[in-house]
């Protein structure tokens, strides 16, 4: 009788390992397309679509600015990724920090005891801050514990977002919003398009030094050899004198930092107020980015575009040919599922055997 | 298995051969197993015991060899195949689930049980059972809550529960109280009496003694002799075992003892399970001085290594390094005092994705020489790594290989070049087993870089089972039994016998009487 | 304003919102049981929703369960196949899930697709049917007698088929699990597989068994929220209620009758912080309320780490670790 049988990959040369994720990465097109195809959706226009954001520039605009906040928190991603630590909760930590940012702003329209100018730096500092403490509670249950952190960074997100209703519709509802639970609009010195012209021009640049600080966090220093070390095995870390406690605080008030970041884009960059449902996801979309771009910082942000470019290519896909939002999260999901089966054949080969 | 023809033996094992990447753990070996006997299979650590059986239980395939069961050739994949046969294992580490109940443990994967289980017919099955060798275990108790004896009479009912013909227990009493001990053997002649043959593990003479009807010697990998055991004595089986007579004394060297560079007091440490595992332990090590700790393996060696590095917090005691006290201290204070421990498990300790130059360097990385403030210089780290890499003989297509694609023994290699050549200035190395697992070209060298250390005056505490590793390099040793001292012997007075004797616990007073 | 009635509406809301919590946990009990962390619970759930929606509208209730059902198991059976098989990481493999039933549930139920599937299974539906965003309430099946008892008969014996049948089945269920040789042999599988496999469990089949039930399960919540409880179709309409049935796992200990009063708990709270909502009193409590849940799963968890109340309860030791028979 014939079976299958599984072997172990040994060393895996950069080329073959890029040409399996280049391979699964058009399945995952491939099967978005039969789904759409199945559901009596022409896959060639949706995805000439696709292809027409990243032509024009003014889109083009739009997909990095959709993803710069995709992008900063997938960059928290691959380093809580790479310490082992199973951060789902980057949606949560957009909440905070988008929700620290407005705060700023709010303080500072009420009383202004700050000049303008040092608003946006306390805005960053303030979404830094709350994006981190909040990556840093599961943390800390787990370092004191040993609480696994998948549910409950989970769970954090759906607490984040309950908090921010409350807020929107309650102490920080806009008095001249008609009863919409929005926040007021962000004066201009609260906003990124004020400095450069254009959001994207401090986001972006912003965007590849945090990749290049993770990289060489990761790399390059003593405490990014920690992290790497204890997301490789507990028990080496501990018996290599690692502070275990203290490496994962650090490494996840970073990680979370950095979707607080992402949040501060979304109301300072995109929306200009704080809303409800104001991350739509991104922290979910963020670990897809992740593992897209293997866990390396370079090539979180060009991913986080790529799939900017999807939300907006959802966008004109919802306006022109009658669909939702949801054609996007098909794209999403099969290219997640190809990557990582991917991920399975850079591990294993199968071997037919009698 | 109804029409098989009765035959003079349960099993019959020839020629087996079993290699691995870096040994041969079964050379030619051969074993019999008759019906109703004990058979016990003698030999020291690493003699290849475990592998031959697991071999039987389907757990390896052997490169060579035959295996006959009930006369019949068989060829066994798997541990299923082997339960098929009849043929049941009892590991060193139990197969049992802790939260479930004994009667779950027990009639997992049984079909006869049917589909809806009867608690009361089922909890009277096992009782009856329970009752006819004497045991006290309840049914409904959770095996979380049992001893180590109980656990492994869990294990034994459920090998009973499944018909089992042949049933093979690797060194059953490792985990046991003495008393637990007589009883496990009361219930082994039991068996035997039914009709069951048992293949008993062990490395105590006196198990083979006091329980078996023949005996089989292993050493380095093949069956030098079986007997029966009323046919032989200790002092054959030492020889059998050993491959000469023993007692190749080396001269003692020249050490002043003035000050100890280690000093151990009273210390007492848990275990994983809460359980005290080292009892008031003292103990001093002196500078450029070997000292080996024999015992079974799972009397509190672990324990006290892991609480002088700092991975395992002592309840009570002092642990003082040149006159300071590092009780409590962070693993990594230790560390940069200049304490290396080689551990037992080489991969449990390394990074398996991450590179060899990586895992080399995995606790020196914060030395000046590899990093400055906290920048890594990786390139000091890449010249370092080839030093080591050459020196220490590990074989690696480059430094930048991932540890997990290495064979075992150049992890454990490296995990000896990481312990032995990246400390600025060692003081103590504390090693478990080091040697374990290596060919003998490789043991000699490591046992070389020992005695090279000790010259220039660092201080080994070297955790060994084999006795002659610890008689040719240790200049005093200390034997340990359920986490106690039972005493220490000078150089020169090393008497295997004793020193066997005092592994089970008899004092060494008694010993000598 | 609060009175009896208030409290007997609250009640009764508590278990017709917390059915749906109900069904998914048992289904996910089952998966963890066997050793497999299932994160897609809510894209399961939400094409439960998508389908009993539609094929309500264009079939009728019947062949709209039988079809969730059937999308059910397929989306278990795909969750088995990356995490058992493929032994892919099984927090990412349901991420996945989650994001592609999310996916694929927005963009069946869009009005152009939708109908075009209604007109292929149903000719003959009316332009009516086929704009709605409703579809046709299950019945409710009173108990005749029961329900006139104050407080326990709106709470319990005026519901429809499928509140019937989850309570039944978390007995049915609990029975499995702990009394026969099927449920001790998936717990095994979730406790330590290797010496599962040893003794001759079929590892693979019966984690592929168990996340079968948890996807069909998992969808049927999903078709129990739409056409048992709000039908009124909203992209997204879950709203986390498949996360909210993992963290009720945990509440339960893993046990499909204790599922039964947290499933009640946790439809409670969403039951009070409606009604509040609606009568407008207390306006901010009900952010707070919402957020209890998942308070009251960190809090568990947090006591669960414990080694003592570990070994009492029973987490399954095996939860999300790839079996590979080496």
């Amino acid at each position: 009788m014939l079976s299958l049988k599984l072997e172990r990959r040994g060393e895996v040369s950069r080329k073959f390992s890029a040409a399996v994720s280049g391979f699964f990465l058009l399945a995952g097109l491939f099967f978005a397309s039969i789904i759409f195809e199945l559901l009596g959706v022409s896959a060639v226009e949706t995805f000439s679509r696709v292809v027409s954001v990243f032509t024009s520039q003014s889109s083009l605009m739009q997909a990095i600015l959709r993803g710069l906040p995709i992008g900063f928190a997938a960059l928290g991603l691959c380093l809580a990724f790479k310490m082992n630590f199973w951060n789902i909760g980057a949606e949560g930590q957009m909440y905070m920090g988008m929700t620290a940012a407005t705060g700023v702003v709010l303080l500072h329209a009420y009383y202004g005891y700050i000049p303008d100018f040092l608003v946006f730096p306390a805005m960053v500092a303030a979404g830094f801050l709350a994006g981190g403490l909040y990556c840093t509670l599961p943390a800390f249950l787990k370092v004191k514990f040993g609480v696994n952190e998948i549910l409950p960074t989970l769970m954090l997100n759906y607490i984040a977002m309950h908090f921010v209703n409350f807020l929107i519709t309650g102490p920080w509802r806009d008095p001249r919003g008609f009863g919409f639970p929005l926040s007021i609009i962000f004066p201009p010195y609260a906003r990124m398009e004020t400095f450069l012209g254009h959001a994207n021009f401090i986001g972006l640049p912003a965007a590849i030094t945090a990749a290049a600080l993770i990289f060489g966090l990761l790399q390059k220093t003593s405490i990014g050899f920690e992290m790497r070390v204890l997301g490789q095995n507990f028990e080496a870390a501990r018996y290599a004198g690692v502070k275990i406690g203290r490496t994962l605080l650090t490494g996840s008030m970073v990680a979370g930092g950095l979707a607080g970041i992402g949040g501060l884009v979304i109301v300072s960059g995109m929306l200009g107020r704080l809303r409800p449902g104001a991350p739509a996801g991104y922290g979910y979309t963020a670990i897809i980015i992740a593992f897209l771009a293997f866990l390396n910082p370079w090539l979180a942000v060009p991913a986080a575009i790529f799939f900017g470019g999807l939300l907006v290519a959802g966008d004109v896909i919802q306006a022109t040919l009658n669909l939702p939002f949801a054609a996007v999260q098909i794209f999403q999901s099969t290219i997640f599922l190809m990557i990582i089966v991917g991920e399975f054949f850079k591990r294993y080969k199968i071997r037919v055997v009698r | 298995m109804g029409g098989m023809t009765e035959t003079e033996y349960l099993v019959e094992m020839r020629g087996i051969t079993k290699r691995f990447p870096n040994v041969v753990a079964n050379k030619n070996a051969s074993f019999t197993l008759r019906k109703g006997e004990v058979h016990a299979l003698l030999g020291e650590n690493g003699a290849g015991k475990s592998t031959l059986m697991n071999v039987l239980y389907g757990i390896y395939r052997p490169d060579a060899g035959e295996i006959r069961v009930y006369g019949k050739r068989v060829e066994i994949r798997g541990p299923k195949d082997a339960l098929k046969l009849g043929i049941g294992m009892v590991h060193q580490q139990f197969k049992l689930i802790p939260v479930h109940t004994v009667a779950e443990n027990v009639i997992l994967g049984l079909k006869e049980m049917g589909f809806v289980l009867d608690g009361r017919k089922i909890n009277q099955r096992l009782g009856e059972v329970i009752s006819r060798y004497g045991w006290k275990i309840s049914p409904d108790a959770r095996v979380w809550q049992l001893s180590a004896g109980e656990k492994q009479q869990v294990e034994l009912l459920k090998a009973l529960f499944r018909n089992v013909k042949i049933l093979i227990l690797d060194e059953p009493t490792s985990v046991l109280t003495p008393q637990e001990t007589v009883v496990l053997f009361q219930t082994l002649r039991t068996m035997a009496s039914q009709g069951i043959g048992i293949v008993l593990i062990t490395h105590k003479l006196e198990e083979v003694f006091s329980v078996s009807d023949r005996v089989t010697v292993m050493r380095g990998g093949e069956t030098v002799a079986t007997k029966h055991v009323r046919d032989t004595n200790i002092e054959e089986l030492v020889e059998l075992m050993i491959g000469r007579p023993l007692l190749k004394i080396a001269p003692a060297r020249q050490l002043s003892r003035e000050k100890a560079v280690l000093r151990v007091s009273d210390l007492v440490v848990l275990n994983d399970k809460g359980l005290e595992a080292v009892r008031n332990v003292s103990f001093q090590l002196f500078g450029g001085e070997i000292l080996g700790i024999a015992g079974v393996s799972g009397n509190g060696q672990q324990e006290l290594l892991e609480a002088i590095a700092g991975l395992r917090k002592p309840v009570s005691g002092k642990i003082f390094l040149d006159g300071v006290d590092i009780t409590d201290k962070h693993p990594w204070e230790i560390i940069s005092a200049g304490v290396s421990y080689i551990p037992a498990e080489a991969l449990r300790y390394s990074a398996a994705e991450m590179t060899v130059a990586e895992n080399l360097v995995l606790k020196a990385y914060r030395n000046p020489e590899f990093s400055k403030k906290i920048l890594i210089n990786w390139k000091n780290v890449a010249k370092k790594s080839m030093d080591l890499v050459q020196s220490f003989r590990i074989v690696t297509p480059s430094i930048n290989n991932k540890v997990g694609n290495l064979s075992g023994g150049n992890v454990q290699r490296l995990v000896l070049a990481r312990e032995l050549g990246t400390y600025p200035k060692l003081r103590v190395v504390l090693a478990a087993y080091p040697t374990r697992g290596l060919d003998i070209a490789s043991t000699e060298a490591i046992h070389q870089e020992f005695i090279k250390k000790s010259e220039q005056g660092v201080s080994i505490l070297l955790v060994s089972e084999e006795l002659e590793e610890l008689v040719a390099l240790c200049d005093r040793i200390m034997v340990m039994h359920r986490g106690e001292v039972v005493g220490v012997l000078e150089r020169g007075m090393y008497d295997i016998e004793e020193i066997g004797l005092m592994m089970t616990g008899v004092k060494k007073m008694e010993a000598k009487a | 304003m609060i009175g009896i009635g208030f409290v007997e509406s609250v009640l009764a809301g508590a278990v017709a919102a917390g059915t749906v919590f109900l069904l998914a946990s048992l289904g996910e009990t089952y998966a963890e049981r066997a050793g497999v962390l299932n994160l897609g619970m809510e894209g399961m759930m939400i094409m439960g929703a998508a389908v009993s929606y539609i094929f309500t509208n264009a079939l009728g209730h019947g062949a709209a369960l039988l079809t969730v059902l059937l999308v059910g198991l397929l989306m278990g059976l795909l969750h088995a196949f990356f995490t058992v098989s493929l032994k892919l990481n099984q927090v990412v493999v349901g991420l996945a899930i989650t994001i592609l039933g999310l996916g694929l549930s927005g963009l069946m139920a869009s009005s152009e697709i939708r109908g075009r599937i209604i007109l292929a299974l149903n000719p003959e539906a009316t332009r009516a049917v086929l704009a709605s965003q409703e579809a046709p309430k299950l019945p409710l099946i009173p108990i005749a007698g029961l329900k006139d008892i104050p407080v326990i008969g709106p709470m319990f014996f005026n519901h429809n088929f499928l509140v019937y049948l989850s309570l039944l089945l978390s007995f049915v269920m609990w029975f499995l699990l702990f009394r026969t040789r099927f449920g001790l042999n998936l717990r095994s599988c979730g406790e330590n597989p290797s010496m599962a496999d040893t003794l001759g469990v079929n590892v693979y089949l019966m984690r592929y068994v168990s996340m079968a039930v948890c996807g069909m399960l998992g969808c049927l919540a999903g078709a129990y929220l739409f056409i048992g409880y709000q039908p009124f179709w909203v992209e997204g309409m879950t709203q986390g209620r498949g996360f909210i049935s993992l963290a009720l796992v945990i509440l339960a200990t893993w046990n499909p009758l204790r599922a039964v009063l947290g499933a009640y708990l946790f439809g409670g709270v969403e039951a009070l912080q409606f009604r509040l909502q609606v009568l407008g009193i207390a306006a901010q409590l009900p952010y707070f309320l919402l957020m209890l849940p998942y308070a009251v799963t960190i809090v568990t968890l947090t006591m669960l780490s414990l080694e003592s109340v570990r070994k009492r309860v029973g987490v399954p030791a095996a939860l999300g670790v790839p079996y590979s028979r080496e």
